[in-house]
């Protein structure tokens, strides 16, 4: 909402600077987004005359034109515009100037030809919103006048941020109102019945309205006789202030009082309605099959069946509340109006404007409700205009059409509730004074006041919004703060709650990055991946998606990882460690709502870090500084995730962690397992195959890894009992057992363990050995083996027979040989 | 010569000898050269037979003061290089200690994320505790409990993800639906309301989802972190002082607050909170479009149609409400270009928090 600052001065005594009133509007819940000083910035503008007007040789659409802006010579200016004519006065930017949107106007070459100066509109003088061509002035503006002086454009424009719930802020007068009572001052409105002559209204047309629900109310004046012209400057302005284009003398005044009064009006040329009986008759009722109308614009639309209409007997003449039509347009032959002013139903017109995307101050309005109770005094404000400025004669009577009269909400207003409800005491009769300065009418200003709220202040039904209404204008500033009494209450987070933030907090100790991807993802990503559904599974699908990439909901986070993986080494970065926790989605036949489980997602890529000076020193490796590549650690397998998982494992206090080959299609056969804690199955981890990558675009190899939260929290151990710390020293043995390929390492360490008696502390692999003296299709594995007493010191000769006698039992256990045996 | 002289003579050479050996074997090879069983000092010895009786002891004499002249000096000279050869050893080890250290980073939390566990951890101080709701809502929980009118633009389809609603295949086919993807975490205070008795005091940290295209300030999915107070006497004054203390908490003591009225469905009265613009200090500048402040969050007393929905008795409890988008906190307090940074994983972005 465009409020001129000359113009609310007219309505209400703006006692204060304009920072003041921004301010004070600002902390009474009306937002002041921006403030436009109007005339600011148009030093070097000036009136001009275009004196000629000829093609550019050079292009179609530039016109070269000579202006005289009073100072000798005619300038030479190329213009684009196309909505003037020779001897146009219009506003010109002279060489130097810096216009209000930032543009500095410079001597210029526009194909060839040379221009010095610019012809402007009206939103580049930042006096609207019109870019469409120059504004063109009225010819007694005298050329050479400073535009600023001459349009007296030192206006300041606020615009407001209007909230849903006031419609009756989107007028000058709802703002006046509300601009006074917040000042504490009063406001005046303009108003009053038009002197009327002539055959009576009803005698020249009736109205119908076939469903009162979706038009409440709907008036209408004649006016006859006008003369349709330009609008008197002061007019001009005002409309032009308010943010619309100043068009003639009748269209001006309907938004004049619209901006004015908050009522859009629409005014047809009365002879071009068809008629019944000799009236013209109006009819207000939704779109029929097939039905189509020409818009003002020239657009033909069809309409759809609950479109509300403005019709004729012969058919549609209007979108109600939306945009006219071009057949009933006033124009300049027009000689009698007939003026509505009508109450539209905010949802069929706010249906009706986003389908035919037609967003207009009109509609804005009936969207947000217009007060059926305000129609008469705004028909009768254009119909005296019309009189003053067109020489029109307003024909005696409306034309009233309101089956069910709004009538005003009638409340109590305890002041205890404002003590409950604030927590501050507000005197009765201070409280009272606000509600009656904005407009209410208030009885019995005692511990309870009795309030009878105006019909356009729709949002106020109940006690609580009187509430609102008296502490907005009292002042929210003056609220002394505390802090709730809450003798109950007990604050932290849940036992899952603290084990989600030490899941994430072992992730970042095992270097992996938090990251977060969309929860949205393409249906294409499961075959990609190959991932298969449960009978009756499915995704949750969107039904409105913005894209296919993000048309459904992610059912796993590995592909979202996947694209970020992607995205790193496309941009050269290859050393990739991330984690994501969040929801993944799957519904079925028969769900409403779809399942949401919260998964920890992690993909691997590249090394675990860069090489560093340190590296080859431990490695041995100086390379006479030769490429750093060459230093850089191992690249990351499948053993990088899981370790990160034992890590996890070891944090949250897991027990039964084991992982086990299964057919997971995304991931590399031979390198890829389920992972299991306690039994269950609560994840996947493994090498992410060729082809899946291939289909995300991202560079082997890629470990990656997803469990579900749930099972790890449950899987926690919140308490773990005290061991003892060893006492007495250890014997340790390492042994090399030889094995067929295809005996697992959890196979032989079982074996170990169950042979291992009661002085085996502790069984750890060092070494994996194929190659020269061992046999094609077998490998070497070295253990450390370590024996302990909780209560004595071990010797040699006291371990040896255990440990030989266990090397016994594994080797037949396994199918194990003895690899030189220490 | 005689014995005695050719002691000292020996003595001579091997006192230079010690004072010239340059490590510890080299001084030891020096003491069996003239102290060993067959050294010097011996072999000069063994002439000690041909000596008449009486000149024997004087000969012992000297020969003992020799040998712990020697062995002293030996000692000396022992001392003198092990000290020599433990300040090359550490001159030796010298580092240039402006080489990195040895490490392995760990990796860092998401910048949204961490946001998020402050905001719960400055409400869980304040003894709320934090609640959860599903991602994927009912329209009643997003909107109509909430007390959003049916007609309200928020739901169209063009405010709100709708997702296929599969109850039944009926249903499923016309695609309709009232399952969507919530807008904001307030569904959660219903549901909580709905299940819980108050006193409540409630964080609800989440993802929202609009059907925003990306660009440098929106994403189709955000996060918000919303609160929820309801109990006997709370008051707006209690809201107040809340979020002002959130706001100092979050931003810095030496930030200004300030409340404003503004409007939302589920709060009457509603406001929004403004902190004093960081980089201007309130004069006004580019980056708080010259107002001196920035919106952090809208909040509100609970509406009573909102209680009425979830069933809690407006005449003994009242309530209040917050919400704030930690996308937007992010932007402020860390000078964020471009939202969309925030979901592409790239690890140079996620390594800068
Ligand atoms: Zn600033």
């Amino acid at each position: 909402m465009r409020v001129s600052m000359k113009w609310l001065q007219e309505l209400t005594d703006v006692s204060v600077t304009v920072p003041e009133l921004v301010d004070r509007l600002d902390m009474t819940g009306t937002a002041v987004e921006a403030v436009h000083t109007l005339g600011e910035g148009l030093e070097g503008v000036v009136v001009g005359q275009v004196v000629s007007k000829e093609a550019h040789p050079e292009a179609d659409k530039l016109w070269v034109t000579k202006v005289d802006v009073g100072d000798g010579e005619p300038l030479q200016i190329v213009c684009g515009a196309q909505n003037f004519e020779a001897g146009d006065k219009v506003p010109v930017a002279l060489v130097g100037t810096t216009l209000p949107g930032g543009l500095t106007i410079k001597k210029a070459k526009l194909r060839g030809v040379e221009s010095f100066g610019m012809n402007c509109s009206a939103a580049e003088l930042g006096a609207g919103s019109d870019h469409q061509g120059l504004q063109i002035l009225p010819q007694d503006a005298p050329v050479g006048m400073a535009y600023a002086e001459y349009a007296g454009s030192s206006d300041t424009v606020l615009e407001l941020e209007i909230t849903p719930n006031r419609p009756d802020c989107l007028s000058m007068s709802g703002v006046a109102r509300e601009v006074a009572a917040v000042l504490g001052t009063t406001y005046e409105l303009p108003g009053g019945a038009p002197a009327e002559a002539g055959e009576p209204a009803d005698a020249l047309a009736m109205v119908e309205i076939e469903d009162a629900t979706l038009c409440p109310r709907y008036t209408a004046r004649l006016i006859r006789g006008v003369r349709i012209g330009p609008s008197p400057d002061w007019l001009a302005e005002r409309v032009t202030a308010a943010g619309a284009r100043s068009i003639n003398n009748v269209v001006d005044i309907t938004n004049f009082v619209m901006f004015e009064m908050g009522q859009p009006l629409h005014a047809f040329d009365a002879s071009t309605l068809a008629t019944t009986d000799g009236r013209a008759h109006i009819i207000v009722r939704t779109a029929r099959e097939g039905e189509k109308l020409t818009t003002l614009d020239g657009m033909e639309r069809p309409l759809a069946s609950d479109t509300l209409l403005i019709c004729d007997p012969d058919g549609p003449v209007a979108l109600a509340g939306v945009m006219g039509g071009e057949h009933t347009e006033v124009s300049e032959k027009t000689v009698d109006i007939l003026l509505e002013s009508a109450a539209f139903h905010p949802a069929s017109v706010s249906r009706t404007s986003r389908s035919l995307s037609l967003i207009s101050e009109a509609s804005t309005r009936f969207e947000r409700g217009v007060d059926p109770n305000g129609c008469v005094a705004a028909a009768d404000r254009a119909a005296q205009l019309m009189a003053d400025l067109c020489d029109g004669t307003v024909a005696p009577g409306v034309i009233d059409v309101y089956p069910t009269p709004v009538e005003p909400v009638r409340l109590t207003l305890r002041l205890a509730t404002i003590a409950k409800v604030l927590g501050v005491e507000i005197a009765p009769d201070e409280a009272a004074g606000i509600l009656e300065r904005l407009g209410m009418t208030v009885e019995n200003a005692a511990a309870v006041l009795e309030v009878s709220v105006p019909t356009y202040r729709p949002d106020i039904t109940r006690e609580i919004d009187l509430v609102e209404e008296v502490l907005r204008v009292w002042g929210m500033e003056r609220v002394a703060s505390t802090l709730p009494g809450g003798r109950q209450r007990i604050g932290g987070l849940d036992s899952s709650q603290r084990w989600r933030e030490r899941i994430g907090a072992a992730m970042r100790a095992c270097g992996l990055n938090e990251t977060m991807t969309y929860a949205f993802g393409d249906a294409a990503d499961i075959e990609r991946l190959g991932m298969e559904f449960a009978p009756g599974e499915a995704l949750v699908e969107l039904l409105d998606p913005m894209s296919t990439e993000q048309s459904v909901l992610r059912r796993t986070l590995l592909p979202g990882l996947l694209r970020s993986v992607s995205y790193n080494q496309r941009r050269g970065v290859r050393d990739i460690h991330l984690y994501e926790m969040g929801t993944a989605f799957v519904t079925g036949e028969g769900r409403k709502m779809p399942k949401e489980r919260k998964m920890l997602c992690g993909v691997l890529a590249g090394r675990w870090y860069p090489a560093a000076w340190h590296d080859a020193e431990g490695a041995g490796r100086h390379g006479a500084n030769g490429s750093s590549d060459a230093l850089r650690g191992p690249e990351i397998n499948f053993f990088d995730g899981k370790g990160v998982i034992e890590a996890l494992v070891v944090e949250v206090g897991a027990s039964r962690f084991k992982v086990r080959d299964a057919d997971i299609a995304w991931l590399q056969p031979g390198r890829r397992a389920e992972v299991l804690l306690g039994g269950d199955v609560v994840g996947w981890l493994g090498e992410v195959h060729p082809r899946v990558l291939g289909a995300f675009d991202a560079d082997p190899s890629v470990v990656a890894f997803e469990l579900a939260v749930d099972a790890l929290v449950r899987a926690a151990t919140p308490v773990r009992p005290y061991v003892d710390v060893p006492r007495y020293p250890a014997v340790e043995f390492d042994v090399a057992l030889v094995v067929e390929e295809a005996v697992t390492v959890e196979r032989v360490l079982d074996a170990v363990r169950s042979a291992g008696g009661k002085l085996l502390d502790d069984v750890r692999l060092f070494d994996v050995y194929r190659g020269t003296g061992v046999a094609e299709g077998r490998k070497s594995l070295a253990f450390a083996l370590t024996y302990r007493a909780p209560d004595r010191t071990l010797t040699d000769e006291e371990v040896r027979p255990q440990h030989e006698r266990l090397l016994r039992k594994v080797a037949s256990a396994v199918g194990a040989e003895l690899r030189g045996a220490e | 010569m005689g014995i005695i002289e050719q002691l000292h003579q020996m003595k001579g050479q091997a006192l230079e000898r010690i004072s010239a050996a340059q490590d510890l074997s080299g001084l030891d090879a020096t003491r069996v050269e003239f102290l060993g069983k067959k050294g010097s000092l011996t072999s000069i010895l063994r002439g000690l037979g041909s000596l008449p009786a009486d000149e024997r002891p004087m000969v012992g004499k000297v020969s003992n003061e020799v040998r712990v002249e020697l062995e002293s000096a030996i000692d000396t000279r022992r001392e003198e290089l092990r000290t020599m050869e433990l300040e090359a050893k550490v001159a030796s080890d010298a580092v240039d200690v402006t080489l990195p250290g040895r490490v392995r980073m760990p990796g860092r939390e998401h910048l949204i994320e961490r946001i998020t566990r402050e905001v719960v951890e400055i409400f869980v101080g304040l003894g709320y505790r934090v609640a959860e709701g599903p991602e994927v809502e009912l329209a009643y929980y997003n909107f109509t409990a909430l007390n959003t009118p049916e007609a309200h633009p928020a739901r169209s389809a063009s405010d709100t993800f709708y997702v296929r609603d599969l109850s039944s295949a009926e249903v499923s086919a016309t695609g309709e639906s009232d399952v969507l993807l919530r807008t904001h975490t307030s569904p959660a205070q219903v549901r909580v309301m709905e299940a819980q008795k108050p006193p409540i005091y409630i964080v609800v940290p989440g993802k929202v989802y609009r059907p925003d295209a990306p660009d440098p300030s929106h994403l189709p999915q955000f996060t918000q972190v919303e609160g929820l107070v309801v109990d006997e006497g709370i008051t707006f004054a209690d809201l107040k002082g809340t979020l002002e203390h959130f706001c100092h908490e979050m931003f810095g003591y030496d930030r200004k607050t300030r409340i404003r009225p503004h409007f939302f469905p589920f709060t009457e009265p509603s406001a929004e909170v403004d902190v004093s613009c960081g980089i201007c200090a309130g004069a006004g500048c580019r980056f708080c479009g010259n107002t001196g402040w920035l919106e952090i969050l809208g909040c509100g007393m609970v509406d009573p149609n909102v209680f009425g929905y979830a069933g809690v008795d407006t005449e003994r409890y009242t309530g209040f409400a917050f919400g704030m988008g930690v996308e937007r906190i992010a932007a402020l307090k860390y000078g964020l270009p471009d939202l969309r940074m925030l979901v592409e994983g790239d690890m140079r972005f996620l390594r800068q928090f």
